[in-house]
């Protein structure tokens, strides 16, 4: 048994101090060539002990990837956009011949842009993503990591819960619902063993959140998840990570067995007395693989199907136990409401010398969780803006952050000669804005009556000219695909409303239709066992109500 | 491979209990590219669950194959992102060039086109995914050599 702080001290001890030449190979970069580029650098810079070579995941700046970051000091901090392989000897070259200071900077994609993608946010969650290695449990807890697990256990599950309901976690999964509520009532619940499921199923069109955060910072989940099993009183977890999210699984099970050998995962944590055994599981694909109770009657073996509630998962969840299941994001949010996110000795005073350092514009330890975001939710929201905008990627912003912020400060709005459209939020499950609803509040609950949510923070802008009916025929046409059938007005219903937008689309529709389009949806909506059905009608019900005109104009 | 030969490698693996099933499919399907009947019924025997509710939860699941895909396998994603930012034309495209419909194999078992509905890399849009790895930023330039390469 090691205690916390022999553990900590070892870590420190174990990062030397070099030249450090970040990759960051992530989801997203790998498909444009992120990991040729490292395996390019690694074999040329293999015979260079003086150059610390590290893999990290992506930081979020996806219109930038691949990325390579070199450090050679705190304060001369190289950052290169859009790298190819073409770029590999220049760089070594420079790297290897020991003279770092005039570093050539190729930064296609304009380094100003880096600069506001990264101004415009406020990074807590991801301070470290992409900047650390991902697969070395000693650079998190240097920096820091698993303070939090360490703090929690000193106190009892109760105090733990009573503080991240002060805190006033909401789960972003997109329902917002207390994070805290749940280990409670699970806690209360009778039966043994208890639960806890990590929910990375992340199936939602336009999502890309929960696998950043286990691409770039796996023991920050599993810290969050640790915290969260001790306060529920649950002995087993399961992380149900995505079919196709391959590389999150690859590094979220490096990080297990790493914490395992650690003392971190297994009996007796940190001698505290607590077990807690950690299983991975991969999902097969559907968007209501996503819905809690499907997910655990996937791991029972069961078909993709919704239950009925109640009784809910925390009275009879998984295996008819009382379970708790979480999103990433929201368990990533716990450590730092047990501790601040990094301490802020390590990001801003810290010596010439210290590794590893954080870039200077990520800023740590900027008072935690409750201070951010709105009184009704706190902390800050994972974004993941794509579509027309200059730059697409991951963001995190304060809750309460407006939409032209997000589209505009940090994506950088359409590009030139271009102008925005329809912006499609939340996934199939939400509504479509047109670009005068800009100064929408990304928050909890309806952004706007009609059905619009903010879902799991995916926001997708079209190019002004996109025609509204195709965006919602798309978002229709991918519910009715995904409709499980186990309620007749999903399964039914779901085609149905496809039916009419193609014939609305296809010039025949008939002046009935869009009254037709607005039953569906109500019906549906009303009588959908899931979260699926139930909102399958936002991106109908906001477009009547936004494009009414546009959609009445296609009917002859 | 047969039943014979595929029961033991599943004792070895699963337990035989139901909550293995997802495992046991996914297992099947990197064994085989796609999940064989044969081997469904020999997953049924050795987790003891129905064979026709193992085909109902092996059907409902969109990443599992029940037919055998072509040599190659080419998905484009179809999410809002990619559909409008090129993804569109891009199937098109590739339809002409392979002479399929998206969901269809040809006849020399090639190549399987279909459309997906989100790779979740929408900010690298439009993208394809050939042979399990996904490419981003694809341009029509990018179509000649990709579909000279999957021979």
């Amino acid at each position: 048994m090691t205690s916390y702080d022999q553990l900590h001290e070892a870590a420190q001890a174990s990062l030397a101090a070099s030249t450090r030449v970040i990759v960051q190979v992530g989801h997203c970069s790998q498909a444009v060539g992120a990991t040729q580029v490292a395996e390019a650098l690694q074999a040329e810079l293999s015979g260079h002990s003086s150059v610390d070579l590290v893999i990290a995941g992506c930081d979020g700046a996806c219109f930038a990837a691949p990325q390579v970051i070199v450090t050679t000091s705190p304060n001369n901090i190289q950052r290169y956009s859009q790298v190819s392989l073409d770029d590999v000897p220049t760089l070594v070259a420079t790297l290897t011949s020991g003279d770092t200071t005039g570093l050539p900077l190729f930064v296609k994609g304009g380094r100003g842009d880096l600069d506001s993608f990264f101004a415009a946010q406020t990074r807590v969650l991801l301070t470290r993503c992409g900047y650390i290695d991902p697969t070395s449990i000693n650079e998190y807890i240097a920096l820091g990591g698993y303070r939090g697990l360490n703090g929690a256990l000193s106190q009892s599950p109760e105090e733990v819960i009573q503080t991240v309901l002060d805190a006033g976690l909401l789960g972003r999964g997109g329902a917002y619902f207390p994070a805290a509520r749940k280990w409670q009532a699970a806690r209360a619940a009778n039966g043994s063993p208890r639960y806890l499921v990590v929910n990375a199923e992340e199936g939602e069109p336009g999502l890309f959140k929960d696998r950043h955060i286990m691409e770039g910072d796996p023991h920050l989940l599993l810290e969050g998840m640790l915290i969260a099993a001790y306060a529920t009183g649950a002995s087993e977890t399961y992380i149900y990570i995505n079919a196709e999210a391959n590389l999150s699984a690859q590094r979220i099970e490096t990080a297990i067995e790493q914490a395992q050998d650690a003392g971190l995962i297994g009996e007796d944590i940190l001698g505290s007395g607590f077990d807690c055994q950690v299983t991975v599981r991969r999902g097969a694909g559907g968007y209501v693989c996503g819905e809690e109770t499907t997910l655990l009657d996937t791991i029972q073996g069961n078909r993709r199907e919704p239950r009925l509630r109640p009784p809910f998962p925390a009275e009879s969840g998984l295996f008819q136990r009382p379970t708790v299941i979480n999103n990433v994001e929201t368990l990533s949010n716990v450590p730092m409401i047990l501790s601040e996110p990094v301490p802020p000795e390590l990001v801003e005073g810290h010596a010439e010398g210290d590794f590893p350092v954080l870039p200077p514009f990520v800023k740590g330890g900027q008072g935690g969780f409750s201070s951010l975001g709105l009184d009704s939710a706190k902390g800050t929201k994972l974004i993941c803006l794509s579509g027309l905008v200059q730059r697409p990627g991951l963001a995190e912003v304060p809750m309460g952050s407006t939409l032209r912020h997000v589209i505009y400060d940090i994506g950088g709005g359409p590009p030139p000669g271009t102008d925005l459209g329809v912006v499609a939020i939340g996934g199939p499950s939400s509504g479509v804005l047109p670009p005068t609803e800009l100064d929408t509040e990304l928050r909890p609950g309806m952004l706007h009556p009609s059905g619009v949510v903010m879902g799991g923070g995916g926001i997708m802008v079209m190019a002004e000219g996109v025609p509204v009916i195709d965006v919602v025929r798309q978002l229709a046409a991918y519910n009715a695909a995904e409709s499980c059938g186990k309620c007749t007005p999903c399964r039914e219903g779901t085609p149905r409303m496809v039916q009419v937008l193609d014939r609305l689309a296809s010039g025949h529709g008939s002046t009935t239709d869009l009254e037709e389009l607005r039953y569906l949806a109500e019906i549906v909506g009303a009588a959908s066992l899931c979260g699926l059905g139930q909102m399958s009608g936002g991106p109908i019900n906001s477009a009547l109500h936004f494009f009414g005109d546009e959609l009445a104009g296609l009917i002859n | 491979m047969n039943r014979s030969d595929l029961r033991p490698i599943l004792r070895e693996k699963f337990p035989p209990e139901r909550t293995y099933l997802l495992p046991a499919l996914h297992y099947l399907q990197e064994e085989f590219g796609h999940l064989p009947d044969w081997a469904l019924q020999t997953v049924a025997w050795h987790l003891r669950v129905p064979a026709s509710e193992v085909y109902g939860a092996a059907t409902s699941y969109s990443e599992l194959r029940i037919d055998a895909p072509g040599r190659h396998v080419v998905r484009v994603c179809n999410g809002l992102s990619c559909w409008h930012n090129g993804g569109r034309s891009i199937l098109e495209r590739l339809s002409d060039e392979f002479g399929v419909q998206p969901g269809e194999t040809d006849p020399d078992s090639r190549v399987t086109l279909e459309e997906t509905p989100c790779g979740f890399l929408c900010p690298m849009a439009p993208v394809v995914e050939v042979d399990g790895r996904w490419r981003g930023r694809v341009a029509a330039a990018d179509i000649p050599s990709l579909v000279k390469e999957l021979t």
